[in-house]
């Protein structure tokens, strides 16, 4: 073979590999490709929980900083890793949660025990003190993945899973106790309210369950999927829908109240303060509404989407973007201030403990914020 | 948002959102739609692309003339191989770019369908950026990733294997015979590795894209067999004589012609010869040497 054959072969060979990288590297290394995680924080007794993404339990302690924050054995996942150390489904690029198992619901906790669910379809309930497991459901095998969270009522965990069934399961021991079947997978959390557990699946239906036995009470049907978590106040549930309406249904008879539309999917649950809901949208706004009509009082353009469930600290609303910028609505006035910009993606949930609010970002880090003054402190590291 | 996305990711998530929902919320059905119109759409290069092959097929005696003639100048013979490709239309580097063009849509495709399919919440999340404001389209989401017995947000073993497949039955058929045996081993080189190389980048990804690129392949293969039939698919016929070639087979019809006028020479067998141990000795008439009708015999051993 000659040098001119030898070049040509060459080029046939980079050729080859040229239309392979584009391919692995344009495919692979697009945004949400991979599941991630964006468990929010849960405080008990001064501990803040959350679920990294790293696939861990953290326990950070919130009084005292010197403490290193533990954490539990990382979870394991269910596939092995395809193309490149990279999950099939998850593109064959460079998706940061491919080999570890996402976390996406808030951990729960409920006496000396905290609970936490898996994209790798188990439920992990571990002891308080050194975060050792104490029981896992199912014991053997998998269901499909977690991105519902956990709500725990009188002893019952209950949850909503990838293979469209709603579990209850008893929080001390990990046993099933019923199982409801809806049309499609559910991701949204449950609420519980008295003796009804409501929840809405991706088949556009919000359910109403008897916590007791699972049966169910009465469905209301949206035109679109329902992903986001219902909030229960006064007798009505609100919840956005994938038709970008956020909805008003009664709780007793699942009749609807009223409903606003959106430029976009309501996706987080809204917060409810003085009979007033402000509702963050994926369109970049923040809506205030009426509860009891629906009836918009003030709209706030955020400049990028929320996806991000908003939390009451004294008496602001404090919402984040997308792109990771914090505001404080004050619920007297209904005046809007920036407050602070993490510049970092924030998709999870917003926790508050004493006038902090933790925002758990995909840099393995929690940022705190002030959330009178806006100060940022330095961020706590999540990795394990 | 990006020009990269403003112009074809978003366009074409959204085109699939809405054909999925006039297809029955048949998702495997919008892939197959959309990639018969974005191969109508490349039509015309696809098109330019296959005669171009084709007269490229038919330039290979004239290209293996100027090979001999310009054996020693290897300057010459590239100017003079291009001045052929020029006079003749025929683009060389067409094929690539055909490929070179696509790319972006399987990228775009790939994007899509992982994001529509809501494969990672993520993604879902992710979508809602890309989406028209019409109602139909925030109905329907997140689409039902099933199609026939698959999941078209997973790989696919079977569909893995009908990408290798098709991808060579279309490469085959789109073959120019070489007469260059060098060029001959690289071709035979591309004709396997490619489809090797896809059908493994297949079983790595959704099979929802292993779709797309089966479709594709099917529709070339009917735009090939339309111009050229089937091709390289065919058993090899003899390539057309070159000039070299032709002066050969002048001398073996003269060769022929003479040896016709010897018929009924009898062969002369000396005793000497015949007493050799086990030569066989022929002394019948019909043994007689009849050059024509042996030769013919001889061609049908």
């Amino acid at each position: 073979m000659n040098l001119k054959d030898k070049t040509r072969v060459g080029l046939l060979v980079l050729l080859v590999i040229a239309i392979l990288a584009i391919g692995l590297v344009g495919s692979g290394c697009v945004r949400g490709l991979a599941p991630i995680g964006w468990s929010g924080g849960t405080v008990s007794s001064g501990t803040l929980y959350v679920g990294s993404n790293e696939g861990r339990l953290v326990a950070i302690n919130l009084a005292d900083e010197s403490q290193k924050p533990k954490t539990s054995d990382q979870l394991i996942p269910i596939t092995q890793p395809g193309l490149f150390g990279c999950s099939p489904t998850g593109g064959g690029g460079c998706g940061a949660g491919t080999q570890r198992v996402a976390i996406y619901g808030t951990p729960v906790v409920a006496g000396d025990l905290v609970y936490i669910a898996g994209y790798n379809g188990k439920i992990y309930a571990y002891n308080i003190s050194n975060l050792a497991v104490r029981w896992v459901y199912p014991r053997e095998g998998n269901l499909q993945p977690f991105v519902s969270g956990l709500v725990e009522a009188d002893g019952k965990l209950f949850i909503g899973c990838s293979d469209s069934r709603v579990y209850a399961l008893d929080s001390t021991t990990g046993d099933k106790l019923w199982e409801f079947a809806t049309g499609e997978k559910i991701w949204g959390t449950p609420a519980i309210d008295g003796d009804t557990l409501y929840i809405g699946s991706f088949d556009k239906k919000l359910y109403a369950l008897n916590v007791a036995d699972g049966k169910k009470k009465w469905e209301f049907v949206t035109e679109g999927a329902i992903i986001s978590t219902p909030l229960v106040n006064s007798g009505t549930i609100y919840i956005g829908s994938f038709d970008r309406n956020l909805y008003a249904v009664n709780a007793i008879d699942g009749k609807l109240k009223w409903k606003f539309m959106g430029g976009n999917w309501f996706w987080a649950e809204p917060a409810v303060f003085n009979d007033i809901i402000y509702a963050g949208s994926l369109d970049g706004s923040v809506y205030v509404l009426k509860a009891d009509s629906g009836e918009k009082i003030k709209s706030f353009d955020l400049k990028s989407a929320v996806s991000s469930q908003p939390v009451i600290v004294d008496s602001s609303v404090i919402f984040a973007t997308r792109q990771g910028v914090i505001y404080s609505i004050a619920t007297g006035s209904q005046d809007i201030k920036q407050i602070a910009d993490i510049k970092t993606d924030v998709d999870g949930p917003l926790t508050a403990y004493e006038g902090i609010v933790y925002i758990h970002t995909q840099q393995l880090e929690l940022q705190r914020i002030n959330a009178a003054s806006g100060t940022l402190y330095s961020p706590v590291s999540l990795k394990g | 948002m990006n020009i990269w996305e403003l112009i074809i990711q978003q366009p074409v998530i959204n085109i699939l959102i809405v054909m999925s929902h006039y297809l029955a919320d048949n998702f495997g059905l919008a892939i197959i739609a959309l990639t018969v119109i974005v191969n109508l759409i490349l039509l015309p290069l696809t098109m330019s692309q296959i005669r171009s092959s084709k007269k490229m097929q038919d330039l290979q005696p004239r290209l293996v003339d100027l090979q001999k003639k310009y054996a020693k100048d290897k300057q010459k013979l590239a100017q003079e191989q291009m001045k052929l490709y020029k006079e003749s239309g025929v683009k060389p580097a067409g094929c690539a770019l055909t490929m070179i063009i696509q790319m972006p849509v399987w990228i775009a495709l790939y994007q899509a369908i992982m994001l529509a399919l809501a494969v990672a919440p993520e993604g879902l999340l992710n979508l809602s950026k890309y989406l028209y404001p019409w109602q139909v389209v925030y109905s329907v989401l997140p689409l039902n990733p099933d199609f026939l017995v698959m999941n078209l947000a997973q790989p696919n073993l079977i569909l893995a294997l009908l990408v290798g497949v098709t991808m060579w039955l279309q490469q085959k058929m789109s073959m120019t015979s070489q007469t260059d045996p060098k060029q001959a081993q690289q071709a035979n080189m591309m004709l396997w590795m490619m489809p090797i190389l896809f059908a493994y980048m297949a079983l790595n990804f959704t099979s929802g894209l292993s779709l797309y690129w089966v479709t594709s392949s099917v529709f070339r293969i009917i735009l090939q067999y339309r111009v050229t039939g089937w091709g390289g698919l065919r058993k090899q016929a003899p390539t057309p004589a070159s000039d070299s070639d032709k002066k050969y087979l002048k001398f073996q019809a003269a060769q022929e012609k003479k040896s016709k006028e010897d018929t009924g020479t009898d062969i002369v067998i000396n005793d000497n010869d015949s007493s050799k141990k086990g030569t066989r000795i022929i002394k019948t008439d019909k043994y007689k040497f009849q050059p024509d009708k042996d030769r013919e015999r001889h061609r049908k051993k």
